[in-house]
């Protein structure tokens, strides 16, 4: 065995050239596929922590009418109750209870449509994590002769307005009558999303339950769960334990979102797919052109009695020592990229047209630990896979004939 | 003397060619231990298959070979790959080192596939390399020999494993006369030494000249089948 190692290290290196090019060529091809992977799973966290974490979280809970008419008078019964249930259950983080209406903002000499959302400071921190997108102002600390707001930056920039403006909140109350109250800004906040910022904007529950009429409205629940990836067994579970609300999960409230992460995955699997054919037709190229090199020598070894299948042993041995050489040399470097990346980012050109859609425009591309495992197996598998017709090639060789072979 | 092959009315004919090809005709033939034979003839009389044959390398199509007591001739394919390398040795006429394995590498190769312990075979394939004359280039690999150094390592590593013949196809056909006589007297040296049988196919009358039998073939059955006294 060592013996067979040792000849095909050294066959390897009969043609450094050609064994460096092909090296080289799984080196860039790892590079390539671990680039792709990590700059998809940034754009992935990335989404995720803006759309999801950060906006609408992995569950909502409605009144089935509030989906299409927003308004006060479609509330969750004994809301407060259901999020205290849901923050209770092991698979759920946390649960908010909201009071969400839709009306206008209105600063001195500019006005708004938006969202307003009555939150639970605390909990509302820990569902979206609001306390730490403020960049200016702060986050409901302030008892002030104003109740307070938090608004987007570019709201605040669309209505030339900043920390400590008045600004004036109007929108239907439980009976359907407009009423309107003002607000002083307190905070802003930033996302990548400018349609969000231009769009939500926060004020506390009681603030607003105040203002709608009535006491411990919620007209919705945002639910951040345990395991993200359950995230429609745990809304199954919980539309089964509120058949009156309307509970729906990310993938429902954001459908473009998913399917283009559906598609990037799908089409990250394949781009990882053509780059490992790529390579390993490369590394079948090669070994087949060193085996039609030495028809001769392999007809020599047949002849003498060395076994067909130790001489196929060799030809995929030499085929998976250049595959470990390059995956070996690649995963490193590929680490390396990826190390240097995920520190300076890698900016996307022209994306920042595309921030209003949630897309930032500098991704910090990075890689699971185990990724480098799987694609290093996957590579020897194809390599291997490879060997296998040029080892069939150099077998079925006559040694007779072989031996004569210019 | 005991007889190491025998060939009893073996025949050969290739189908593959629009009009079949008769190889070798009827050919019964014993070679005993020790001798040293050329098998002489024109182009296409049939040598090469012959070799081909007792050694291995090829099925007759009629007839049989027996050696060490085995008709080979119907041995199956994997068995055969082991009695090569346990009974025959090979020398070709384009040498055919493994390049990439020094001379001493190369002639301990057989007796690596043959599981020898490591230090018998080190000790051996220095051995046969100083009997013909290269035990200062046990490290270099093929590239760096000559010609005449390549066969003689090719001889040293087809003895090495002492099989019970060696088969040589022309192997002086690309050596200078200086280089084709030092390897015949080494081979001479070793047949007597070690009392391996050699069976060479050649065109060259140099080894025709040292060979104690010289069998004929003309198109592929045995013409004159002579016994010399040389030394």
């Amino acid at each position: 065995m060592k013996t067979l190692i040792k000849i095909s290290w050294r066959n390897i290196w009969r043609n450094r050239s050609r064994s460096i090019t092909i090296i080289t060529a799984l080196i860039l091809g790892l590079m390539g596929g671990v680039f792709s992977a990590s700059m998809r799973l940034a754009l992935e966290e990335q989404q995720f922590e803006d759309t999801i974490d950060n906006q609408i979280s992995h569950i909502q809970l409605h009144h089935p009418e509030f989906i299409a008419n927003p308004e006060a008078q479609y509330y969750i019964k004994g809301g407060l109750e259901i999020a205290s249930e849901l923050s209770d259950r092991d698979d759920i983080i946390v649960a908010s209870p909201r009071a969400v209406v839709d009306g206008m903002i209105a600063s001195a000499n500019m006005s708004s449509g938006v969202r307003i959302k009555g939150i639970d400071p605390e909990i509302e921190a820990r569902t979206t994590g609001l306390d730490e997108l403020i960049t200016e102002g702060t986050y409901f600390s302030e008892n002030g002769r104003l109740p307070s707001v938090v608004i987007g930056q570019a709201l605040a920039d669309n209505l030339n307005s900043g920390v400590g403006s008045r600004l004036v909140l109007t929108f239907q109350d439980i009976e359907g009558e407009m009423v309107s109250s003002s607000f002083r800004v307190e905070g802003i906040y930033k996302l990548t999303s400018k349609s969000f910022e231009e769009r939500m904007v926060f004020v506390n529950f009681p603030d607003l339950n105040r203002i709608i009429g009535e006491n411990d409205i919620v007209t919705e629940i945002a639910v951040v769960i345990e395991n993200p990836d359950d995230y429609r067994d745990v809304a199954g579970i919980i539309s089964g334990l509120y058949p009156n609300t309307k509970v729906r999960h990310w993938a429902d409230l954001q459908p473009a979102l998913y399917y283009s992460l559906e598609v990037l995955g799908e089409a990250l699997i394949w781009i990882l797919i053509i780059i490992i054919m790529a390579v390993s037709f490369g590394l079948l190229n090669t070994i087949l052109m060193s085996i039609l090199e030495r028809v001769r020598e392999l007809g020599v070894l047949l002849s003498v009695g060395m076994k067909r299948r130790k001489v196929f042993s060799m030809i995929v041995a030499e085929t998976t020592i250049i595959a470990i050489i390059g995956g070996v040399i690649g995963l490193f470097m590929s680490w390396g990229m990826i190390e240097i990346l995920g520190n300076t980012g890698v900016p996307i050109p022209g994306a920042e047209g595309l921030e209003d859609f949630g897309y930032a425009s500098v991704l910090y591309p990075r890689i699971e630990t185990a990724f480098y495992f799987e694609i290093a197996v996957v590579l020897v598998f194809f390599a291997v896979l490879a060997s296998i017709y040029p080892a069939w090639k150099a077998i079925r060789l006559q040694p007779a004939v072989a031996v004569r072979q210019e | 003397m005991k007889t190491v092959i025998k060939t009893t009315d073996l025949s050969k004919v290739y189908t593959e060619t629009a009009v079949p090809v008769h190889a070798l005709k009827n050919v019964t033939l014993e070679f005993k231990q020790g001798e040293f034979t050329a098998i002489v003839g024109p182009s296409g009389s049939g040598k090469t298959t012959f070799l081909n044959v007792i050694g291995g390398l090829d099925k007759p199509t009629g007839g049989n070979v027996v050696i060490d007591g085995v008709d080979i001739a119907t041995m199956k394919e994997s068995k055969l790959f082991d009695f090569r390398l346990r009974h025959i040795g090979f020398v070709f006429q384009a040498y055919n080192l493994i390049p990439v394995l020094t001379a001493v590498e190369n002639v301990s190769f057989i007796m690596l596939l043959q599981n020898r312990p490591k230090a018998e075979m080190e000790e051996r394939a220095k051995e046969m390399l100083e009997q013909v004359g290269l035990s200062d280039k046990l490290d270099v690999r093929p590239g760096k020999l000559s010609g005449g150094q390549q066969q003689r390592v090719a001889v040293a590593r087809a003895l090495a494993s002492k099989p019970d013949f060696v088969l040589a196809d022309e192997p002086t056909a690309n050596l200078d006369t200086e280089s084709a006589f030092n390897l015949l007297d080494i081979m001479a040296k070793l047949n007597r030494e070690e009392n391996i049988t050699l069976i060479f196919s050649t065109h060259d009358q140099r080894v025709i000249e040292r060979a104690r039998r010289v069998i004929t073939l003309v198109d592929g059955a045995v013409a004159t089948d002579e016994h010399f006294e040389r030394n």
